[in-house]
């Protein structure tokens, strides 16, 4: 709860900073602020004051806490990563205060209870979203992609709500619980309309397939710092969402959405995998393969395990996040450098052997090998699925995963064994190698010892 | 047995809102859309008098029509689009539009079975819609809500102004 | 007013209203057109709030109307804004001429 004040509250001092000229101490007083954040979600743990407040709009439980304090780490790796970002642009308050407001809906959605948040939170997390895509004002690319995104954002929207105007007419009450407990009761036909099109509407938010025709668009198109936003912040809270409404929500209708959700997963799946390694540009590799990422967490949701989803969602976020914006600090320089094709990064091992040791362990951990972070995540996926009715998806899922190791090699391919188009040595600044020595250590700590986080 | 009032206004609005929310996708110049797109909020705000929702009525045509339709209007004339030189999407993806729409009309059509039974709960004017009703509602239920929206409409604020404005050398 | 208009009539007309404006939205090029009609569809979905609240004699249904309206008109600020910066560019607002992304 505090650090939902902490964030929006620093997204107000951020629009101050322009009119009292602190703007250079404002970067690292975020910094402070998110850490601030942290330190308040942790002192709130198993201490279940701000369960709810505000009449049960907002509940700041263990499980909600716990994705908040991911989704807090995310964003300050991410700041890490974009400090050259932020100082490069002339409205430099702006991009802060939209990229704080985002963060606040993605914290709302982290712990929603209601049907009114969910709508709200959703909103707040896009909106500054639509706005940071089209942010490269003279690049008709980036105008695009902020245009489609927020189409496809609104239409997404529209979908929801009508969704949950079904629901309310069939139920009478927008709160989570209330709908939860009423489901046995039995519902009208248009209930269960009405849990479909929020399933079509959360499929277009999370960008799982077929709905997912706008995503590599949008994500090529935008910045390349704003693309590692929208793949590792918002899809995690958009997933958590997901994860709140279906589980704890419509957890007991199941019969309704499982095959539905089944459908999409093997979709998302194939499509992803095999357009991903068709690319030739590794941007839109990682927008592809962020599909086939967002298909594994929707597996955890399929296996409707009270417990073991959760937790293996959890591990699955972070340690996608964290080796995304690993490689994404990579990407992000060598792109400066030249260009974000896979020749761009050959012979990196030589013009540059820290950062293609980095760029080698966070491809790694993607990909799902063993010993990092990715293969733990992807194996309790697996054990919280394994115990449902759709043993059919495991198969499918190791077989892509088969696929997304040949695209993720392809990078490393390049780095090691290619000779380098580009013989200058790529410079890194000191704060993107410390950034990737942390993702690097994360990645591997994680993959060490799992149950740290299980433990939680 | 005769119709009631209510329930002729309710046909004739209906059929109305229907006919110009069509007129809004099918015509060709932008300032008729804009203008159909008007007519249809006045009858919804027509219907939500029927539904005794008076502020409501009231608050949709000041947002909808007296800001949101302007701000239409305006960009349509300050990018002087009032031409309709439209290019036409294919004849099939105009096809595969209306073949989705029509299997999902019948889709939701089809789950309506059962929503007969639902009938209105109090025969009487219901008080609602009333201001103090809604005002009692949202500041204490619904405070949370109401201001965190005070972010988005921030975030919006800001978005807008860092596009509109002009690069700062 | 007494209401006697059974409640499935309602859902019925949103659906019409709903499903008109996603069609337009499929099959419009004119991006301020593709606008409107997600605005029509929003407005499709207040309507049925505003039924099912009086159906259940519930406030909160209007309410949940209000905040639909404020976040209609945020999206559209900046729909409008991000639109007037693309014909800045390319002095069209046709949505097909915005496929240059696939490459």
């Amino acid at each position: 709860m505090k650090a939902l004040f902490i964030i929006s509250g620093l997204g107000i001092l951020a629009m101050l900073a322009e009119i009292f000229k602190f703007k250079r101490a404002l970067y690292p007083l975020v910094l402070i602020g998110i850490l601030a954040a942290l330190v308040a979600n942790f002192t709130e743990f198993n201490n279940n004051e701000s369960i709810q407040a505000f009449n049960n709009m907002i509940r700041f439980d263990n499980v909600a806490l716990a994705f908040s304090s991911v989704i807090l780490i995310t964003a300050f790796l991410w700041f890490i990563l974009a400090n050259d970002y932020f100082t490069n642009e002339t409205s430099l308050t702006d991009h802060f205060s939209l990229v704080l407001f985002a963060l606040t809906g993605a914290l709302m959605l982290t712990a929603f209870s209601n049907m009114t948040t969910l709508f709200l939170g959703i909103e707040i997390l896009s909106i500054p979203l639509y706005v940071l895509a089209a942010s490269k004002k003279n690049d008709v690319k980036s105008n695009e992609a902020g245009f489609k995104y927020l189409i496809m954002g609104s239409f997404a929207s529209a979908f929801l709500l009508f969704g949950i105007a079904l629901i309310y007419g069939a139920t009478g009450t927008f709160d989570l619980l209330a709908i939860r407990a009423k489901i046995s009761e039995g519902m009208p036909l248009f209930f269960y309309a009405g849990i479909i099109m929020m399933l079509i509407a959360m499929c277009f938010k999370v960008s799982a397939a077929p709905f997912h025709f706008w995503a590599p668009d949008v994500y090529h198109g935008s910045p390349t710092v704003i693309m590692a936003l929208m793949s590792t912040v918002v899809k995690t809270a958009a997933f958590v969402a997901f994860m709140r409404l279906f589980l704890v929500g419509f957890g007991s209708a199941t019969s309704v959405w499982a095959m539905a959700m089944a459908g999409i997963i093997a979709l998302s799946l194939i499509i992803s995998n095999m357009t991903a390694a068709a690319q030739s540009s590794v941007k839109r590799m990682l927008a592809y393969s962020s599909i086939s990422h967002a298909a594994f967490m929707l597996m955890g949701i399929l296996a409707v395990n009270p417990i073991y989803s959760m937790r293996a969602i959890l591990y699955y976020a972070l340690a996608y996040s964290v080796a995304t914006i690993g490689g994404f600090t990579v990407l992000y320089r060598v792109e400066k450098q030249s260009g974000n094709t896979y020749d761009d990064f050959n012979g990196l091992a030589k013009r540059n052997p820290f950062a293609a040791l980095g760029m080698l362990i966070c491809m790694l951990s993607l990909a799902g090998i063993p010993v990092t972070a990715g293969f733990f995540a992807k194996y309790f996926i697996f054990t919280a699925l394994i115990g449902s009715t759709y043993k059919w998806l495991l198969v499918l899922a190791v077989i892509m995963s088969c696929v997304g190791v040949y695209y993720y090699i392809k990078v490393i391919i390049a780095m090691y064994f290619k000779k380098p188009t580009h013989q200058e040595p790529l410079l890194i600044e000191k704060s993107h190698t410390l950034l990737l020595a942390i993702a690097v250590v994360l990645v591997l700590v994680l993959g060490l010892l799992p149950n740290f986080v299980l433990s939680v | 047995m005769g119709y009631s009032i209510t329930q002729w206004l309710f046909g004739i609005l209906s059929f109305l809102a229907i006919m110009f929310a069509l007129m809004v996708v099918f015509t060709r110049n932008p300032i008729n859309s804009v203008l159909y797109l008007v007519m249809t909020f006045f009858c919804i705000a027509g219907h939500y008098l029927l539904l005794n929702a008076q502020f409501l009525a009231v608050v949709h045509i000041v947002v909808y029509a007296g800001a949101i339709m302007v701000l239409f209007l305006f960009v349509i004339m300050l990018m002087n689009l009032n031409q309709d030189t439209e290019p036409q999407k294919t004849l099939m993806t105009k096809l595969i539009a209306g073949l989705i729409g029509g299997v999902f009309l019948a889709v939701l059509v089809g789950t309506l079975k059962g929503a007969e039974q639902l009938s209105f709960s109090q025969t009487g004017a219901s008080q609602i819609g009333m201001v103090k009703n809604l005002g009692i509602v949202l500041f204490k239920d619904f405070l949370f809500p109401f201001e965190i929206a005070s972010v988005l409409l921030l975030g919006a604020l800001v978005g807008a102004i860092m596009l509109g404005k002009k690069e700062i050398k | 007013m007494i209401n006697t208009i059974p409640i499935h009539y309602y859902i019925f007309l949103s659906a019409i209203l709903f499903i008109i404006g996603a069609v337009g939205v499929m099959a419009r090029r004119n991006a301020i057109i593709i606008f409107m009609c997600i605005e029509l569809m929003l407005n499709a979905v207040n309507l049925l709030l505003a039924a099912f609240a009086t159906l259940h004699n519930d406030s909160s249904g209007q309410i949940f109307v209000f905040f639909i309206m404020a976040v209609a008109a945020a999206e559209v600020a900046v729909g409008l804004a991000i639109l007037s910066m693309i014909y800045r560019n390319i002095k069209s607002i046709d949505v097909d001429l915005l496929s240059r992304l696939k490459e």
